[in-house]
Protein backbone atom coordinates (compact mmCIF):
# COMPACT_ATOMS: atom_id res chain seq x y z
CA UNK A 1 0.00 0.00 0.00
CA UNK A 2 3.08 2.36 0.70
CA UNK A 3 3.65 3.66 -2.10
CA UNK A 4 7.85 4.23 -3.28
CA UNK A 5 9.49 7.30 -2.38
CA UNK A 6 10.10 8.43 -5.90
CA UNK A 7 6.32 9.23 -6.57
CA UNK A 8 5.33 11.77 -9.50
CA UNK A 9 2.07 11.68 -10.95
CA UNK A 10 2.43 14.17 -14.30
CA UNK A 11 -1.51 14.17 -15.49
CA UNK A 12 -2.80 14.40 -11.92
CA UNK A 13 -0.42 17.55 -11.10
CA UNK A 14 -1.80 19.00 -13.96
CA UNK A 15 -5.11 18.50 -13.59
CA UNK A 16 -4.80 19.77 -9.97
CA UNK A 17 -3.21 22.45 -11.36
CA UNK A 18 -5.84 23.31 -13.75
CA UNK A 19 -8.74 23.06 -11.13
CA UNK A 20 -7.26 25.56 -9.12
CA UNK A 21 -5.66 28.35 -11.16
CA UNK A 22 -6.93 31.47 -10.74
CA UNK A 23 -7.91 33.45 -13.82
CA UNK A 24 -8.04 37.13 -13.08
CA UNK A 25 -6.38 40.08 -14.24
CA UNK A 26 -2.64 40.98 -12.68
CA UNK A 27 -3.64 43.32 -9.30
CA UNK A 28 -5.84 40.80 -8.16
CA UNK A 29 -2.91 38.32 -7.41
CA UNK A 30 0.29 40.68 -7.98
CA UNK A 31 2.62 37.56 -8.89
CA UNK A 32 5.87 38.44 -10.62
CA UNK A 33 7.78 35.47 -12.12
CA UNK A 34 11.62 36.33 -11.59
CA UNK A 35 13.66 36.66 -15.38
CA UNK A 36 16.26 34.02 -14.41
CA UNK A 37 16.24 30.97 -12.26
CA UNK A 38 18.00 31.68 -9.19
CA UNK A 39 21.03 29.52 -8.94
CA UNK A 40 23.09 29.44 -5.90
CA UNK A 41 26.08 27.79 -5.82
CA UNK A 42 26.99 27.24 -1.87
CA UNK A 43 23.65 27.37 -0.05
CA UNK A 44 26.04 27.48 3.17
CA UNK A 45 27.20 31.11 2.20
CA UNK A 46 24.98 33.25 3.93
CA UNK A 47 26.08 36.00 2.26
CA UNK A 48 25.70 34.60 -1.21
CA UNK A 49 22.29 33.31 -0.35
CA UNK A 50 20.88 36.25 1.02
CA UNK A 51 21.85 38.39 -1.89
CA UNK A 52 20.37 35.96 -4.23
CA UNK A 53 16.84 36.32 -2.35
CA UNK A 54 17.15 40.18 -2.17
CA UNK A 55 18.41 40.83 -6.09
CA UNK A 56 15.12 38.25 -6.96
CA UNK A 57 12.85 40.23 -4.80
CA UNK A 58 14.05 43.52 -5.86
CA UNK A 59 13.36 42.97 -9.46
CA UNK A 60 10.08 41.70 -8.33
CA UNK A 61 9.18 44.78 -6.32
CA UNK A 62 10.26 47.48 -9.24
CA UNK A 63 7.95 45.49 -11.79
CA UNK A 64 5.61 44.87 -9.39
CA UNK A 65 5.65 48.48 -8.72
CA UNK A 66 5.66 49.36 -12.65
CA UNK A 67 2.20 46.89 -13.01
CA UNK A 68 0.53 48.31 -9.80
CA UNK A 69 0.79 51.88 -11.38
CA UNK A 70 -0.24 50.87 -14.76
CA UNK A 71 -3.43 49.43 -13.30
CA UNK A 72 -4.54 52.83 -11.23
CA UNK A 73 -3.93 51.35 -7.73
CA UNK A 74 -1.64 54.38 -5.52
CA UNK A 75 1.83 52.26 -4.88
CA UNK A 76 3.16 54.72 -2.46
CA UNK A 77 1.79 55.41 1.25
CA UNK A 78 2.03 59.50 1.41
CA UNK A 79 3.77 60.61 5.11
CA UNK A 80 0.47 61.71 6.63
CA UNK A 81 -1.03 58.04 6.28
CA UNK A 82 -0.85 56.80 10.11
CA UNK A 83 -2.54 53.31 10.28
CA UNK A 84 -1.92 49.85 11.93
CA UNK A 85 1.73 48.61 11.27
CA UNK A 86 2.69 45.14 11.99
CA UNK A 87 5.21 45.83 14.20
CA UNK A 88 4.05 47.96 17.15
CA UNK A 89 6.12 51.29 17.92
CA UNK A 90 7.93 50.10 20.98
CA UNK A 91 9.24 47.21 19.19
CA UNK A 92 10.25 49.81 16.48
CA UNK A 93 12.23 51.72 19.80
CA UNK A 94 13.97 48.65 20.93
CA UNK A 95 15.23 48.00 16.91
CA UNK A 96 15.90 51.30 16.91
CA UNK A 97 17.84 51.42 20.66
CA UNK A 98 20.25 48.46 19.56
CA UNK A 99 21.72 50.06 16.56
CA UNK A 100 22.72 53.44 18.25
CA UNK A 101 24.05 51.01 21.12
CA UNK A 102 26.04 48.87 18.09
CA UNK A 103 27.15 52.72 16.56
CA UNK A 104 28.34 53.90 20.04
CA UNK A 105 30.04 50.49 20.81
CA UNK A 106 32.17 50.67 17.71
CA UNK A 107 32.97 54.45 18.35
CA UNK A 108 33.67 53.44 22.00
CA UNK A 109 36.19 51.08 20.62
CA UNK A 110 37.57 53.34 17.97
CA UNK A 111 38.35 55.86 20.47
CA UNK A 112 40.02 53.55 23.03
CA UNK A 113 42.37 52.46 20.36
CA UNK A 114 43.12 55.98 19.13
CA UNK A 115 44.22 56.52 22.59
CA UNK A 116 46.44 53.64 23.16
CA UNK A 117 47.99 54.43 19.93
CA UNK A 118 48.33 57.92 21.18
CA UNK A 119 49.58 56.64 24.52
CA UNK A 120 52.24 54.50 22.86
CA UNK A 121 53.05 57.38 20.49
CA UNK A 122 53.07 59.48 23.83
CA UNK A 123 55.62 57.00 25.90
CA UNK A 124 58.52 57.29 23.10
CA UNK A 125 57.95 61.10 22.52
CA UNK A 126 58.78 60.90 26.64
CA UNK A 127 61.90 58.19 26.38
CA UNK A 128 63.21 60.27 23.72
CA UNK A 129 62.88 63.68 26.01
CA UNK A 130 64.46 61.75 28.92
CA UNK A 131 67.44 60.76 26.64
CA UNK A 132 67.88 64.53 25.34
CA UNK A 133 68.21 65.44 28.51
CA UNK A 134 70.42 63.12 29.57
CA UNK A 135 72.65 63.24 26.71
CA UNK A 136 72.59 67.52 27.44
CA UNK A 137 73.33 66.69 31.05
CA UNK A 138 76.30 64.97 29.72
CA UNK A 139 77.37 68.08 27.79
CA UNK A 140 77.01 70.43 30.66
CA UNK A 141 78.74 68.37 32.38
CA UNK A 142 81.45 68.11 30.38
CA UNK A 143 81.77 71.50 29.48
CA UNK A 144 81.64 72.57 33.40
CA UNK A 145 84.92 70.04 33.32
CA UNK A 146 86.11 71.84 30.35
CA UNK A 147 85.88 75.32 31.83
CA UNK A 148 87.35 74.07 35.11
CA UNK A 149 90.41 73.14 33.52
CA UNK A 150 91.03 75.75 32.10
CA UNK A 151 89.65 78.32 34.80
CA UNK A 152 91.78 75.70 37.40
CA UNK A 153 94.72 78.57 37.53
CA UNK A 154 91.90 81.61 37.87
CA UNK A 155 90.22 81.93 41.72
CA UNK A 156 86.92 83.52 41.14
CA UNK A 157 84.41 82.83 43.53
CA UNK A 158 81.50 84.97 41.70
CA UNK A 159 81.44 82.03 38.99
CA UNK A 160 81.88 78.83 41.32
CA UNK A 161 78.17 80.05 42.85
CA UNK A 162 77.12 80.21 39.48
CA UNK A 163 78.22 76.47 38.70
CA UNK A 164 76.69 75.26 41.53
CA UNK A 165 73.45 76.81 40.77
CA UNK A 166 73.45 75.64 37.18
CA UNK A 167 74.65 72.28 38.51
CA UNK A 168 71.51 71.89 41.09
CA UNK A 169 69.21 72.95 38.31
CA UNK A 170 70.62 70.39 36.14
CA UNK A 171 70.43 67.94 38.97
CA UNK A 172 66.86 68.81 39.58
CA UNK A 173 64.52 68.70 36.22
CA UNK A 174 66.03 65.58 35.53
CA UNK A 175 64.16 63.13 37.54
CA UNK A 176 60.25 62.66 36.82
CA UNK A 177 57.63 62.15 39.63
CA UNK A 178 56.40 59.19 40.80
CA UNK A 179 53.10 57.88 40.65
CA UNK A 180 51.57 57.13 43.55
CA UNK A 181 50.47 53.61 43.49
CA UNK A 182 47.60 52.65 45.71
CA UNK A 183 43.88 51.24 45.44
CA UNK A 184 43.32 47.11 45.38
CA UNK A 185 45.03 44.93 43.95
CA UNK A 186 43.12 43.40 40.53
CA UNK A 187 42.81 39.82 41.83
CA UNK A 188 41.45 41.18 45.39
CA UNK A 189 38.57 43.33 43.23
CA UNK A 190 37.89 40.40 41.46
CA UNK A 191 37.50 38.27 44.49
CA UNK A 192 35.36 40.77 46.44
CA UNK A 193 33.26 41.27 43.30
CA UNK A 194 32.51 37.55 43.26
CA UNK A 195 32.22 36.21 46.90
CA UNK A 196 31.53 39.57 48.50
CA UNK A 197 28.80 40.81 50.48
CA UNK A 198 26.99 43.55 50.34
CA UNK A 199 25.25 45.97 47.96
CA UNK A 200 22.02 44.79 46.13
CA UNK A 201 20.62 41.54 47.65
CA UNK A 202 19.13 39.02 45.48
CA UNK A 203 19.46 39.44 41.79
CA UNK A 204 22.75 40.78 41.60
CA UNK A 205 24.11 37.38 39.96
CA UNK A 206 21.35 36.63 37.86
CA UNK A 207 20.22 37.26 34.66
CA UNK A 208 18.08 40.08 33.44
CA UNK A 209 16.43 40.82 29.79
CA UNK A 210 19.21 42.66 28.46
CA UNK A 211 22.15 40.43 29.88
CA UNK A 212 20.47 37.03 28.60
CA UNK A 213 19.91 39.06 24.41
CA UNK A 214 23.13 40.07 24.70
CA UNK A 215 25.78 37.29 22.70
CA UNK A 216 28.35 39.13 22.07
CA UNK A 217 29.53 40.55 25.10
CA UNK A 218 31.01 37.23 26.09
CA UNK A 219 33.51 37.56 23.49
CA UNK A 220 34.57 40.82 24.26
CA UNK A 221 38.02 41.60 25.92
CA UNK A 222 36.81 44.07 28.10
CA UNK A 223 34.81 41.63 29.90
CA UNK A 224 37.61 39.45 30.56
CA UNK A 225 37.46 38.63 34.40
CA UNK A 226 40.50 36.23 34.75
CA UNK A 227 41.95 36.38 38.11
CA UNK A 228 44.76 39.06 38.82
CA UNK A 229 44.11 39.97 34.78
CA UNK A 230 45.60 43.73 33.51
CA UNK A 231 41.81 44.63 32.61
CA UNK A 232 41.14 44.67 36.32
CA UNK A 233 44.13 46.20 37.29
CA UNK A 234 43.71 49.29 35.06
CA UNK A 235 40.12 49.25 36.00
CA UNK A 236 41.14 49.91 39.74
CA UNK A 237 43.78 51.88 38.82
CA UNK A 238 41.41 54.46 37.62
CA UNK A 239 40.21 55.23 40.90
CA UNK A 240 41.26 58.53 42.67
CA UNK A 241 45.08 58.21 43.67
CA UNK A 242 45.13 59.14 47.40
CA UNK A 243 47.68 61.47 48.69
CA UNK A 244 49.70 59.43 50.90
CA UNK A 245 49.99 60.46 54.33
CA UNK A 246 52.98 63.37 54.67
CA UNK A 247 55.48 63.20 56.95
CA UNK A 248 56.35 64.25 60.44
CA UNK A 249 57.57 67.41 59.98
CA UNK A 250 55.14 68.02 57.02
CA UNK A 251 52.22 67.25 59.41
CA UNK A 252 54.29 69.27 62.19
CA UNK A 253 54.53 72.58 60.11
CA UNK A 254 50.60 72.63 58.78
CA UNK A 255 49.18 72.33 62.16
CA UNK A 256 51.52 74.84 63.32
CA UNK A 257 50.13 77.08 60.67
CA UNK A 258 46.31 76.47 61.29
CA UNK B 1 -38.78 34.74 -36.49
CA UNK B 2 -35.30 34.29 -37.59
CA UNK B 3 -34.62 37.99 -36.76
CA UNK B 4 -36.29 37.49 -33.39
CA UNK B 5 -34.38 34.10 -32.54
CA UNK B 6 -31.38 36.00 -33.46
CA UNK B 7 -31.79 39.12 -31.43
CA UNK B 8 -33.25 37.09 -28.43
CA UNK B 9 -29.80 34.66 -28.80
CA UNK B 10 -27.88 37.42 -29.10
CA UNK B 11 -28.95 38.79 -25.58
CA UNK B 12 -28.81 35.79 -23.98
CA UNK B 13 -25.10 35.19 -26.16
CA UNK B 14 -24.20 39.06 -23.87
CA UNK B 15 -25.75 38.29 -20.94
CA UNK B 16 -23.37 34.96 -20.66
CA UNK B 17 -20.35 37.17 -21.34
CA UNK B 18 -21.49 39.32 -18.34
CA UNK B 19 -21.30 36.65 -16.09
CA UNK B 20 -18.32 35.21 -16.89
CA UNK B 21 -16.18 38.52 -16.88
CA UNK B 22 -17.84 38.91 -13.65
CA UNK B 23 -16.97 35.20 -12.59
CA UNK B 24 -13.18 36.15 -13.61
CA UNK B 25 -12.60 39.15 -12.37
CA UNK B 26 -13.49 38.22 -7.88
CA UNK B 27 -10.64 36.58 -6.81
CA UNK B 28 -12.32 35.34 -3.15
CA UNK B 29 -9.79 33.55 -0.46
CA UNK B 30 -10.07 32.84 2.69
CA UNK B 31 -7.66 31.19 4.70
CA UNK B 32 -8.30 28.86 8.35
CA UNK B 33 -4.86 29.00 9.97
CA UNK B 34 -5.01 26.65 12.84
CA UNK B 35 -1.54 24.23 14.85
CA UNK B 36 -2.20 21.15 16.58
CA UNK B 37 -1.29 20.64 20.46
CA UNK B 38 2.08 21.19 21.47
CA UNK B 39 3.94 23.81 19.40
CA UNK B 40 6.09 25.84 21.23
CA UNK B 41 6.84 29.87 21.11
CA UNK B 42 8.42 30.24 18.18
CA UNK B 43 6.48 27.97 16.14
CA UNK B 44 3.70 30.02 17.82
CA UNK B 45 5.26 33.26 16.76
CA UNK B 46 5.43 32.23 13.25
CA UNK B 47 1.90 31.37 12.86
CA UNK B 48 0.37 34.56 14.23
CA UNK B 49 3.05 36.59 11.97
CA UNK B 50 1.49 35.62 9.38
CA UNK B 51 -1.70 36.29 10.74
CA UNK B 52 -0.81 39.64 11.43
CA UNK B 53 0.78 39.75 7.64
CA UNK B 54 -2.12 38.47 5.91
CA UNK B 55 -5.29 40.16 6.60
CA UNK B 56 -7.67 37.24 4.59
CA UNK B 57 -5.81 34.56 7.36
CA UNK B 58 -8.68 33.75 10.19
CA UNK B 59 -7.45 31.77 13.28
CA UNK B 60 -8.96 28.82 15.15
CA UNK B 61 -8.48 27.39 18.11
CA UNK B 62 -6.04 24.33 18.63
CA UNK B 63 -6.83 20.86 16.85
CA UNK B 64 -7.06 17.94 19.41
CA UNK B 65 -6.32 15.46 17.01
CA UNK B 66 -3.13 13.88 14.67
CA UNK B 67 -4.80 11.54 12.77
CA UNK B 68 -8.37 12.03 11.48
CA UNK B 69 -7.37 15.05 9.69
CA UNK B 70 -10.46 15.22 7.53
CA UNK B 71 -12.37 17.24 10.15
CA UNK B 72 -10.51 20.54 9.14
CA UNK B 73 -12.67 20.14 5.85
CA UNK B 74 -14.99 20.62 7.92
CA UNK B 75 -14.12 23.52 10.17
CA UNK B 76 -13.16 25.18 7.04
CA UNK B 77 -16.71 24.88 5.73
CA UNK B 78 -17.83 26.28 9.06
CA UNK B 79 -15.84 29.19 8.75
CA UNK B 80 -16.67 29.98 4.97
CA UNK B 81 -12.89 29.31 4.23
CA UNK B 82 -11.78 27.92 1.36
CA UNK B 83 -7.98 27.37 1.79
CA UNK B 84 -6.41 25.76 4.93
CA UNK B 85 -2.96 26.28 6.76
CA UNK B 86 -2.35 23.61 9.53
CA UNK B 87 1.22 23.77 11.74
CA UNK B 88 1.13 19.93 12.75
CA UNK B 89 3.86 19.86 15.90
CA UNK B 90 5.31 16.09 16.37
CA UNK B 91 7.50 15.36 19.83
CA UNK B 92 7.38 19.05 20.28
CA UNK B 93 9.90 19.51 18.15
CA UNK B 94 9.55 19.09 14.29
CA UNK B 95 7.05 21.12 12.71
CA UNK B 96 4.97 19.97 9.53
CA UNK B 97 2.79 22.70 7.46
CA UNK B 98 0.02 21.57 5.55
CA UNK B 99 -1.11 23.49 2.84
CA UNK B 100 -4.37 22.62 1.13
CA UNK B 101 -7.56 23.85 -0.82
CA UNK B 102 -10.01 22.92 0.90
CA UNK B 103 -13.25 21.11 -0.47
CA UNK B 104 -11.43 19.09 -2.37
CA UNK B 105 -8.22 20.33 -3.79
CA UNK B 106 -5.04 19.03 -3.27
CA UNK B 107 -3.05 19.36 -0.11
CA UNK B 108 0.92 19.63 0.31
CA UNK B 109 2.29 18.37 3.40
CA UNK B 110 5.97 20.78 4.03
CA UNK B 111 8.73 20.21 6.68
CA UNK B 112 9.27 23.25 8.41
CA UNK B 113 13.02 24.33 9.30
CA UNK B 114 14.87 27.49 9.99
CA UNK B 115 12.11 29.48 11.71
CA UNK B 116 13.20 33.58 12.71
CA UNK B 117 10.12 35.15 13.73
CA UNK B 118 9.27 38.74 13.10
CA UNK B 119 10.13 39.57 16.98
CA UNK B 120 13.93 39.07 16.15
CA UNK B 121 15.97 42.50 16.51
CA UNK B 122 18.00 42.34 13.67
CA UNK B 123 15.07 42.51 11.37
CA UNK B 124 14.59 45.91 11.39
CA UNK B 125 11.58 46.62 8.45
CA UNK B 126 8.00 47.43 9.24
CA UNK B 127 4.70 47.39 7.24
CA UNK B 128 1.39 48.21 7.59
CA UNK B 129 -0.56 46.08 8.93
CA UNK B 130 -3.10 44.40 6.12
CA UNK B 131 -1.64 45.30 2.96
CA UNK B 132 -1.67 43.23 -0.06
CA UNK B 133 2.05 42.12 -0.84
CA UNK B 134 3.40 41.69 -4.01
CA UNK B 135 4.20 38.03 -4.61
CA UNK B 136 7.88 37.42 -6.09
CA UNK B 137 8.61 33.55 -7.30
CA UNK B 138 11.68 32.03 -9.15
CA UNK B 139 11.86 30.61 -12.37
CA UNK B 140 12.45 27.45 -11.14
CA UNK B 141 9.12 27.43 -10.33
CA UNK B 142 7.82 26.62 -13.97
CA UNK B 143 9.87 24.11 -14.64
CA UNK B 144 8.61 21.31 -12.99
CA UNK B 145 4.79 20.05 -12.77
CA UNK B 146 4.80 20.00 -9.09
CA UNK B 147 6.41 23.37 -8.29
CA UNK B 148 3.78 24.89 -10.62
CA UNK B 149 1.21 23.54 -8.34
CA UNK B 150 2.82 24.46 -5.15
CA UNK B 151 3.46 28.09 -6.53
CA UNK B 152 -0.31 27.94 -7.54
CA UNK B 153 -1.49 27.08 -4.04
CA UNK B 154 1.11 29.52 -2.76
CA UNK B 155 -0.99 32.09 -4.94
CA UNK B 156 -3.79 31.02 -3.60
CA UNK B 157 -2.73 31.60 -0.15
CA UNK B 158 -0.48 34.28 -0.16
CA UNK B 159 -1.69 36.38 -2.14
CA UNK B 160 -4.69 38.76 -0.21
CA UNK B 161 -7.50 39.19 -2.54
CA UNK B 162 -9.00 42.71 -3.43
CA UNK B 163 -12.26 41.52 -1.49
CA UNK B 164 -10.98 40.78 2.00
CA UNK B 165 -12.10 43.01 4.86
CA UNK B 166 -8.92 44.41 6.51
CA UNK B 167 -6.89 45.69 3.85
CA UNK B 168 -5.24 48.67 3.44
CA UNK B 169 -4.88 50.84 0.18
CA UNK B 170 -1.32 50.84 -0.09
CA UNK B 171 1.53 48.42 -1.40
CA UNK B 172 4.84 48.35 0.84
CA UNK B 173 6.30 44.43 1.05
CA UNK B 174 6.81 42.13 -0.98
CA UNK B 175 6.97 38.18 -0.14
CA UNK B 176 9.32 36.21 -2.02
CA UNK B 177 9.81 32.33 -2.28
CA UNK B 178 12.68 30.68 -4.01
CA UNK B 179 13.91 27.65 -4.41
CA UNK B 180 17.50 26.59 -3.52
CA UNK B 181 18.66 23.16 -2.44
CA UNK B 182 15.70 21.37 -3.11
CA UNK B 183 14.12 23.38 -0.70
CA UNK B 184 11.53 26.89 -0.90
CA UNK B 185 12.81 29.67 1.41
CA UNK B 186 10.26 32.26 2.48
CA UNK B 187 11.12 35.95 2.67
CA UNK B 188 9.22 39.75 3.70
CA UNK B 189 10.90 42.34 2.57
CA UNK B 190 9.30 45.81 2.85
CA UNK B 191 9.81 48.62 -0.26
CA UNK B 192 11.38 51.70 0.91
CA UNK B 193 11.00 54.04 -2.13
CA UNK B 194 13.22 57.17 -1.31
CA UNK B 195 16.28 57.85 -2.01
CA UNK B 196 17.89 58.76 1.88
CA UNK B 197 19.98 61.35 0.67
CA UNK B 198 17.31 63.36 -1.51
CA UNK B 199 13.70 62.86 0.49
CA UNK B 200 12.16 65.73 -1.47
CA UNK B 201 12.85 63.94 -4.97
CA UNK B 202 10.13 61.88 -6.47
CA UNK B 203 10.57 58.30 -6.31
CA UNK B 204 12.04 56.49 -9.31
CA UNK B 205 12.00 52.97 -10.43
CA UNK B 206 16.56 52.78 -9.23
CA UNK B 207 15.65 54.00 -5.98
CA UNK B 208 13.50 51.14 -4.61
CA UNK B 209 15.40 49.29 -1.80
CA UNK B 210 14.67 46.23 0.53
CA UNK B 211 14.34 46.11 4.15
CA UNK B 212 13.85 42.68 6.08
CA UNK B 213 10.64 42.41 8.14
CA UNK B 214 10.30 38.76 8.81
CA UNK B 215 9.56 36.11 9.56
CA UNK B 216 11.45 33.76 7.46
CA UNK B 217 11.38 29.97 7.26
CA UNK B 218 12.81 27.34 5.06
CA UNK B 219 9.90 25.17 3.38
CA UNK B 220 10.69 20.50 2.40
CA UNK B 221 8.20 19.43 -0.10
CA UNK B 222 7.23 16.03 1.66
CA UNK B 223 4.55 15.03 -0.33
CA UNK B 224 1.30 16.23 -2.41
CA UNK B 225 -1.73 14.65 -1.74
CA UNK B 226 -4.62 14.50 -4.05
CA UNK B 227 -7.29 15.04 -1.52
CA UNK B 228 -7.50 17.70 1.22
CA UNK B 229 -6.14 15.99 3.83
CA UNK B 230 -6.78 12.78 2.33
CA UNK B 231 -6.48 11.20 -1.39
CA UNK B 232 -3.70 9.80 -3.03
CA UNK B 233 -0.31 10.66 -3.30
CA UNK B 234 0.33 12.46 -6.64
CA UNK B 235 3.95 13.76 -5.64
CA UNK B 236 6.18 12.74 -3.26
CA UNK B 237 9.96 13.43 -2.82
CA UNK B 238 12.35 11.25 -3.22
CA UNK B 239 15.38 13.36 -1.13
CA UNK B 240 13.15 13.99 2.08
CA UNK B 241 14.67 12.19 5.19
CA UNK B 242 12.31 12.67 7.87
CA UNK B 243 14.03 14.14 10.85
CA UNK B 244 13.00 11.03 13.22
CA UNK B 245 15.37 9.66 10.51
CA UNK B 246 18.00 11.92 10.29
CA UNK B 247 17.97 11.54 14.55
CA UNK B 248 18.17 7.63 14.43
CA UNK B 249 21.04 8.18 12.03
CA UNK B 250 22.90 9.19 13.85
CA UNK B 251 22.30 7.50 16.71
CA UNK B 252 23.21 4.11 14.72
CA UNK B 253 26.31 6.38 13.89
CA UNK B 254 27.28 6.78 17.37
CA UNK B 255 26.62 2.86 18.39
CA UNK B 256 28.29 2.00 15.39
CA UNK B 257 31.42 3.75 16.38
CA UNK B 258 31.30 2.38 20.70
CA UNK B 259 30.37 -1.33 19.01
CA UNK B 260 33.56 -1.19 16.91
CA UNK B 261 35.45 0.27 19.67
CA UNK B 262 34.44 -2.75 21.60
CA UNK B 263 35.09 -5.42 18.79
CA UNK B 264 38.64 -4.07 18.20
CA UNK B 265 39.40 -3.92 22.31
CA UNK B 266 38.04 -7.98 22.19
CA UNK B 267 40.30 -8.90 19.11
CA UNK B 268 43.38 -7.15 20.50
CA UNK B 269 42.63 -9.01 24.51
CA UNK B 270 42.18 -12.65 22.29
CA UNK B 271 45.43 -12.28 20.27
CA UNK B 272 47.52 -10.95 23.10
CA UNK B 273 45.87 -14.10 25.20
CA UNK B 274 47.20 -16.59 22.25
CA UNK B 275 50.25 -14.86 21.35
CA UNK B 276 53.49 -17.22 22.53
CA UNK B 277 55.49 -14.02 24.15
CA UNK B 278 58.30 -14.66 26.01
CA UNK B 279 57.51 -14.00 30.09
CA UNK B 280 58.23 -10.04 30.29
CA UNK B 281 60.58 -9.91 33.56
CA UNK B 282 59.20 -6.60 34.53
CA UNK B 283 55.49 -7.70 34.89
CA UNK B 284 54.24 -8.88 37.97
CA UNK B 285 53.57 -13.41 38.02
CA UNK B 286 50.06 -12.30 39.54
CA UNK B 287 48.63 -10.47 36.48
CA UNK B 288 49.56 -13.38 34.32
CA UNK B 289 46.77 -15.78 35.61
CA UNK B 290 43.66 -12.90 34.63
CA UNK B 291 42.59 -14.17 31.27
CA UNK B 292 39.21 -12.73 31.04
CA UNK B 293 38.45 -9.22 32.09
CA UNK B 294 34.75 -9.19 30.77
CA UNK B 295 32.56 -11.39 32.25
Amino acid sequence: MISPNNYINKSALKKSYNEIKIDAPWIETQVITSSEPVSIKDIDNDIERELAFYKQALEGAIEGRKNVIASGVSFSRPDDYFAEMVKSDVHMTRIRQKLVNEEQSIKASEEARRLRELKKFGKKIQVEKIQERQKKKKEELEKIKVMKKKRKGVEDTALDDDFDIALEQAAADDRPKKKQKTGKNGKRVNKDARYGFGGKKRYSKSNTADSSADFLSQFDPKNDKSFGGRKALMANKKRKFTKKRPGKTRRKSARNKK
Amino acid sequence: MATIYKLAKAQKDEDSDDHEEKETLKNKQRVLALSSRGVNYRQRHLLNDLRALLPHFKKDSKLDQKCKLGIINELAELNNCNNCIFFEVRKRQDLYMWTSKTPNGPSIKFHVLNIHTMDELKMTGNCLKGSRPILSFDKTFDSEPHWTLIKEVFINIFGVPKSARRIKPFVDHVISFTIADNRIWFRNFQIIEKDPMEPNKKPDDKDLSLVEIGPRFVLNVIRIFEGSFCGSTIYANPEFVSPNQVRRNFRMAKAARHQARMVAKEEKRRKVANSDLPDDPLTLSDFSDISNFSD
